[in-house]
């Protein structure tokens, strides 16, 4: 069981990344028994905040999703969340040389998708989802993601640290841009009228 | 060579000073309007404590204030140094100091009186831009007088972005600044009707282009070489870049005027020149991050370099939004938010304000002849300065889509779904959140100011002499 790293990520990242550094996990298993469940919180929970708890702006009534709509976003989100994680490690892999590292794609996409852990800990918040309230919550998990990810890079990639340093800066400078990327085309997207629909 | 000649750093000490000064003044106007949008109430109903006028007074310390002097400090340091030669004229230089500082206060007086053109970025009353079009023509003379008595064949690139910083920027301050004058403390644009806002944002994104922009690779040409110890990754990539990026960037001002009257071919246009500006300003993001990238050695030791990749990572995430956001539909939806507001910041903070205090932390030693005070300080104002910078754009981002999401937002019959009002109140939150942002990026800079002041205390100003070019 992959999932058994949890623990040891969210209490002594360092000491959990040389375990994992130590195993040689296939990408279809890490795909199949790692990301593929806990990627699925954020969309279930978003899925069962935005139809049965729903949201209010300002004094404004309560704002829920029909289910079919919400059931069509939270696949989408689930898929995005695969592709955005397996891209990540796409990325690593193809940035390594860069900073004078080999290691092979499963050992990449194992460093995007165990430092990815808090960020999909942390959507079950989305069942309850005022959007101020999960912003605060998920800035801390934010913080501590982008940590584990600077603290995973020089374990993992097995370069020294400050190398390791402008390679994580690297990294997530393309995710910064992927996501304001994603932001766009999600704007447009809504723009053309592939928008949700919205019950009181 | 006679050991007589020597560099004048004197103005350049000045500005480099003046450019902490200022910083902390401006973030400090900053943050207090960020806290009136939280708390209306801070305004005290004091007219010259309104947001209206100290919005402008703001955005006019930070950007030629701040930016201004450490533009200044900067190329009259790389011209001297990239040309073996003293500037052109010490009496002209100092001109510029003073003049500049001069108007610098004149901006402080004016905009909370409430005398302004009520043009963005270019509200100062004509008596006032008239004192600014001399001051910068007399920086362009000590810069290319410079440039003209080099000692070296070559020019450098970085004083091709400056000086094409110093041409352009007259250029579009006296065409745009062009009124009819009907009193002292009063002027109408010489400009009618939608001429008027197609001429201010030629200005308005230019002043972004090439004050903020231009102006600023001059700066990461020089002291990113410098202080990483390795040559520019490209210089090919380098001058190709350049001529792209001022090709490009003067096209681009229409993106300012979606769906307003100005005719629909004219706002597509700046739209395609907006796209298209992504290849040159990437350019020049790959080769300031590529020629860092292999000073990784030094990371441990020097916290300047720190900002330094910072800055490029948000020059290069900030060229992306902002050709993103000249879409018609996105900008749709983004215009007049505060995802605008966010974009314009991460430019600011992130790429603009990073460099510039990378900058001056490696000015200062060398001007002074002593070491900084405390590089863990140093270290600390970069991280201090980096949560801040993530907590203004992250709030921001969201309450812009929000705003922006509740403003077209329509019931089946027609009608709004949202009154104004209640979009401002479902911001609450996230400007409380811009507000702590904004305090630890100030927070930053006092420590800054702080520890070049410690260093500064008693110590000697430099002579350096001019050394014989290397052939």
């Amino acid at each position: 069981m992959l999932l058994r790293h949890i623990g040891g990520l969210l209490t002594q990242p360092k000491t959990e990344w040389e375990a994992i550094a130590t195993e040689q996990t296939a990408v279809v298993d890490l795909l199949r028994s790692y990301i593929a469940i806990l990627a699925a919180i954020p969309p279930i929970a978003g899925l069962l905040g935005t139809t049965l708890v729903g949201w209010q702006v300002g004094e404004g009534e309560v704002v829920k999703l029909t289910l079919r709509s919400a059931l069509n976003i939270a696949i989408a989100y689930y898929l995005a969340i695969l592709v955005a994680v397996f891209t990540i490690g796409k990325l690593i892999h193809w940035m390594a040389q860069t900073y004078g590292a080999t290691q092979p794609l499963g050992r990449c996409l194992a460093l995007a998708a165990y430092s990815a852990t808090p960020l999909f800990l942390v959507g079950i918040v989305q069942s309850y989802p005022i959007i101020w309230i999960n912003y605060v919550i998920g800035l801390p998990v934010l913080a501590y993601t982008v940590y584990l990810f600077y603290s995973g890079v020089p374990i993992m990639m097995e370069v020294p640290t400050e190398r390791a340093f402008l390679f994580a800066s690297a990294v997530l400078a393309v995710g910064l841009v992927a996501l304001v990327g994603l932001l766009a085309a999600t704007v447009v997207l809504w723009g053309i009228g592939v928008a949700p629909s919205f019950t009181a | 060579m006679t050991n007589a000649e020597t560099y004048n750093y004197t103005v350049v000490r000045q500005f480099a000073v003046m450019t902490v000064a200022w910083g902390v003044v401006g973030m400090l106007v900053g943050v207090f309007i960020a806290a009136q949008l939280v708390w209306p109430a801070l305004n005290f109903d004091i007219p010259w404590l309104t947001f209206g006028r100290l919005r402008p007074l703001h955005t006019n310390a930070v950007i030629f204030a701040f930016g201004g002097s450490a533009l200044f400090a900067t190329s009259y340091y790389v011209v001297q140094r990239t040309c073996h030669a003293r500037l052109f004229s010490d009496r002209l230089a100092a001109f510029t100091f003073w003049g500049w500082q001069l108007i610098i206060v004149l901006a402080a007086i004016t905009l909370p009186l409430g005398i302004t053109t009520t043009k963005e970025y270019a509200e100062l009353e004509w008596p006032i831009d008239v004192l600014i079009a001399v001051v910068w023509v007399a920086y362009a003379i000590v810069f290319f007088g410079t440039i003209v008595k080099r000692k070296v064949p070559h020019i450098y690139v970085a004083n091709w972005f400056y000086g094409a910083f110093i041409v352009t920027i007259a250029v579009l301050h006296i065409f745009n600044s062009a009124a009819l004058p009907v009193s002292f403390l009063k002027s109408y644009s010489a400009y009618a009707g939608v001429q008027d806002a197609m001429v201010q944002w030629w200005y308005g994104h230019n002043a972004v282009g090439f004050f903020l922009t231009a102006g600023f690779l001059g700066i990461m040409y020089y002291f990113i070489p410098k202080q990483a110890n390795r040559p520019v990754y490209s210089y090919r990539l380098s001058v190709v870049h350049f001529w792209s990026l001022i090709f490009t960037y003067i096209w681009a001002g229409p993106h300012h005027l979606h769906y307003t009257a100005l005719p629909d071919w004219a706002q597509s246009l700046g739209m395609v020149f907006s796209l298209m500006l992504l290849a040159p300003s990437w350019g020049g993001m790959i080769n300031g991050i590529m020629t860092l990238s292999g000073a990784w050695e030094k990371l441990r030791t020097d916290p300047i370099l720190k900002f330094l990749i910072v800055s490029v990572s948000f020059y290069g995430m900030s060229t992306f939004e902002g050709p993103m956001m000249s879409i018609k539909t996105v900008n749709a939806l983004s215009h007049y938010t505060d995802w605008t507001i966010g974009h314009v910041h991460s430019g600011a903070l992130g790429w603009v304000g990073m460099i510039s205090v990378g900058a001056t932390y490696y000015l200062i030693p060398r001007l002074f002849g002593r070491e900084i005070y405390s590089t863990r300080l140093i270290e600390a104002h970069f991280w201090v300065a980096t949560i801040g910078i993530v907590l203004y754009i992250t709030s921001m981002w969201i309450s812009g889509v929000m705003q922006g999401l509740m403003w077209r937002a329509v019931n089946p019959d027609g009608t709004l779904t949202y009154s104004f009002v209640e979009s401002v109140q479902a911001m609450h939150p996230y400007y409380i959140i811009r507000l702590l942002g904004g305090l630890l990026y100030l927070g930053g800079m006092l420590l800054m100011a702080y520890n070049l002041s410690r260093t500064l205390v008693g110590a000697k100003p430099v002579e350096a002499a001019i050394p014989a070019p290397a052939h």
